[in-house]
């Protein structure tokens, strides 16, 4: 601030072309077919929003991004440590101990010496919206000042949706005042994105679309034109107001069905298998793709199929 | 461009008005008939319509009759007025004709000439004034004068105001338009995003706000030939979604559509490629990134130095203009205060330097007479603001515009389609992608 107030003209918001955003870095998943549909990786200097039912693969996605964003960029990472915000318990430690090991193994080269990918994701875990706001401008002097190995440029935020889930009234004033917080909470991350070149990867859940029988009354935001999980209609939480304060959406969407019988089927040994998808709702780099993908022990890979 | 002018003989006042035969070329075809009828234009905007006619002998002796004498009789004329004829071309280059009236105006008993300029206007009244008593019979004179003239106040003496006719024709000949690169969507704005003005543009996330931003911004450097500014882009970033590869996508489709236009012209290849690149494009484009409203507030201050530096900027993009005002402000009143002032700010911009001004704007779900509603951020008394406003929709799988607000355009809707080339006519029968 003393800085600024020294020297008005400092002041001046400088401009640049933007030839210099090219090319825009981008933090790639580890698999091509997945990196392909979202134009090469999660953005950085932009949040991302991945939406899903529970148990789609959210969770596996954001571990997937903060062990990947260690690797050098031309493995597709960014060189870099993440901050890892968690509100839902038990944070899957055990999960990330796999992947780690699996990256491990995948990169001999890269992890020398032992070196956990863990140790480069940090974890925090958040209770509240108003606790998220709080710890903001600690989160600030992380990023400023961080003694890591590698500097922090990758923040997920796994789920925003569980933080909003329970203290707030369906009454107009908690609706503007839920708002608000939205607004207040992305402007941070945003601000932070840019100014560390963040990568920022936030997670939401669903609810199911009651049909009021009114027909299409709730508004349709983004490429899909109603969104279906498991055979159900369902639509994002958080609302509009929230759809506006990311950059970009993701959708996964997961359905059930029957492979077959295995082995003479007559014992009715039904295989029941998840077909899952990966769509892009909205972003403003991407056409409106999509791709199938499965999770597995080394972390969610996409399928050509 | 004129054609002609005259001071109006007797005969001209009593029958018909009568001009000199070159200035034919410039009236519209006769074909094999001896007369034509045309719309001309007076000061006031009103049409009337002249019948010129010719004989078809030697001497083709152009006369203009019909409305002519309701002409005279309305507008007051008399001998030694002087009219003058000119054709002016609209948007679209549909040709109109336009009809101006001079009266000599009298001053101490002499004919003045009227083009005076504001200095000499002064001149004169200083030398009146000097002679004392000599002031009040000027007034006099000049305000007899005035009332003669009331129709046509600008001719008494230069003042700074423009009138409804300055206005119009400043509209016609310096309100230039900047293509959104959809033909349907141009067609309902009459030819595309006017400069000048402001528009506040909005529309639920993903429906294609930021394409239509980053579209406007290389749109705006069309070159002259092509129909364009040749201007430049000043576009404002307030959420992050401007992503530089977009962009330059965006940027290199446009290029190959000038070369495409050029070859399609029989342009000199050789000059014209390799004239301009994607990256020359992106060049042209003054980004800035704003991350707190205070930072919002100061850019727009600032903006007016900036483009005075910068003369050859044509659009000021924000995208978007709500997000950082809708981060918990305490004090409403404070907030519509300071909307009201950056809106007041960026009409005065976009008026001064001549440059078309986008607001890119969220909506929000308002709860209105007991239901919600889609509307846009930042309230009523910012949507007072804007000049033009239009809203982007979903209508099935298409989106759509549709012009809610504007002074001058009738609302209408039209579809269009965001293809990896930008902005683009929707293409309904040849189906979207497929999305499942």
């Amino acid at each position: 601030m003393s800085q600024i107030q020294s020297d008005p003209s400092s002041l001046r918001p400088a401009f640049m072309t933007p030839q210099k955003l090219l090319p825009d870095e981008k933090c790639s998943l580890g698999c091509p077919i997945l990196d392909c549909c979202m134009g090469g990786g999660i953005p950085c200097n932009s949040i991302t929003e991945i939406v899903a039912e529970s148990g789609s693969g959210k969770t596996q996605f954001c571990l997937q991004l903060s062990l990947r964003a260690q690797l050098p960029p031309f493995l597709g990472g960014l060189s870099a440590s993440s901050l890892y915000l968690y509100t839902e318990f038990p944070f899957p430690t055990r999960r990330l101990h796999q992947l780690s090991s699996a990256l491990q193994s995948q990169y001999p080269q890269i992890f020398v010496n032992n070196y956990d990918p863990c140790d480069g994701v940090f974890l925090q875990s958040v209770n509240t919206a108003d606790q998220l706001l709080d710890i903001m401008p600690q989160v600030e002097s992380f990023l400023e000042n961080s003694k890591t190995r590698l500097p922090v440029r990758v923040i997920v935020i796994d789920s925003m949706a569980a933080l909003f889930r329970a203290e707030f009234d369906n009454t107009a004033s908690d609706l503007i005042r839920r708002s608000s917080l939205f607004f207040k909470i992305s402007g941070k991350l945003k601000e932070f994105a840019k100014r560390f070149n963040l990568a920022v990867l936030v997670t939401n859940q669903v609810m199911d679309v009651v049909d009021s029988g009114e027909g299409a009354n709730e508004t349709r935001i983004g490429n899909l034109n109603g969104m279906y999980s498991s055979g159900r209609r369902i639509s994002p939480a958080l609302g509009l107001s929230w759809a506006n304060c990311v950059n970009s959406r993701l959708f996964l969407s997961k359905d059930e069905y029957e492979s077959g019988s295995v082995g003479g089927g007559e014992s009715g040994f039904q295989s029941r298998q998840t077909r899952r998808r990966l769509h892009v709702v909205f972003a403003p780099h991407l056409p409106g793709l999509s791709c199938e993908f499965v999770i597995r022990r080394e972390g969610v890979l996409g399928v050509n199929r | 461009m004129a054609i002609f002018s005259k001071l109006l003989t007797k005969t001209d006042i009593k029958k018909r008005l009568s001009f000199p035969t070159r200035c034919l070329e410039s009236l519209p075809c006769f074909g094999r008939g001896h007369a034509v009828d045309f719309h001309v234009m007076d000061e006031c905007g009103q049409l009337w319509t002249f019948r010129c006619t010719i004989r078809k002998k030697k001497n083709p002796k152009p006369v203009i009759s019909k409305d002519w004498s309701k002409f005279v009789s309305r507008k007051n004329l008399d001998v030694g007025d002087m009219i003058t004829f000119s054709k002016l071309e609209n948007i679209v280059g549909c040709a109109f004709y336009k009809i101006e009236v001079k009266k000599p105006v009298k001053l101490f008993g002499v004919n003045v000439d009227l083009e005076i300029s504001d200095g000499e206007a002064l001149e004169i009244l200083k030398v009146a004034s000097s002679h004392g008593s000599l002031m009040d019979r000027s007034n006099a004179i000049l305000q007899q004068e005035q009332q003669q003239q009331s129709l046509n106040p600008k001719d008494w003496i230069a003042v700074d105001s423009q009138n409804a006719w300055d206005l119009l024709h400043e509209e016609r000949s310096l309100m230039t338009r900047i293509t959104t690169s959809c033909a349907d969507l141009d067609d309902i704005l009459g030819g595309g995003i006017s400069c000048k003005q402001v528009t506040e543009i909005g529309g639920v996330p993903g429906i294609g706000k930021t394409q239509l931003g980053i579209q406007l911004a290389v749109n705006v450097q069309m070159p002259s030939y092509c129909g364009g500014l040749g201007g430049k882009a000043i576009y404002i970033d307030t959420e992050g979604s401007f992503m530089g590869e977009r962009a330059q996508e965006i940027a290199e489709a446009y290029v190959e559509d000038i070369s495409e236009y050029n070859r399609f012209l029989h342009k000199d290849l050789q000059a014209c490629q390799g004239e301009i690149q994607g990256k020359d494009v992106l060049q042209n484009i003054y980004f800035f990134r704003i991350c707190s409203y205070t930072e919002q507030i100061a850019l727009i201050n600032y903006l007016e130095e900036f483009i005075s530096d910068h003369k050859d900027v044509k659009i000021v993009i924000i995208d978007s203009v709500a997000f950082h005002f809708r981060q918990g402000f305490e004090d409403m009143s404070l907030r519509t205060r300071i909307l009201g002032e950056m809106a007041l700010k960026l009409v005065k911009l976009a008026k001064m330097c001549n440059l078309a001004v986008v607001l890119l704007n969220q909506v929000t779900t308002r709860y209105m007479e007991g239901s919600f509603q889609l509307s846009f951020s930042l309230g009523d008394n910012w949507s007072r603001c804007c000049t033009n406003r239009i809203i982007l929709y979903w209508n099935g799988n298409e989106r759509y515009a549709y012009i809610d607000k504007s002074p001058y355009l009738r609302s209408a809707a039209a579809p269009y389609s965001v293809t990896s080339r930008g902005i683009r006519n929707s293409a309904s029968h040849c189906k979207r992608s497929k999305l499942v």
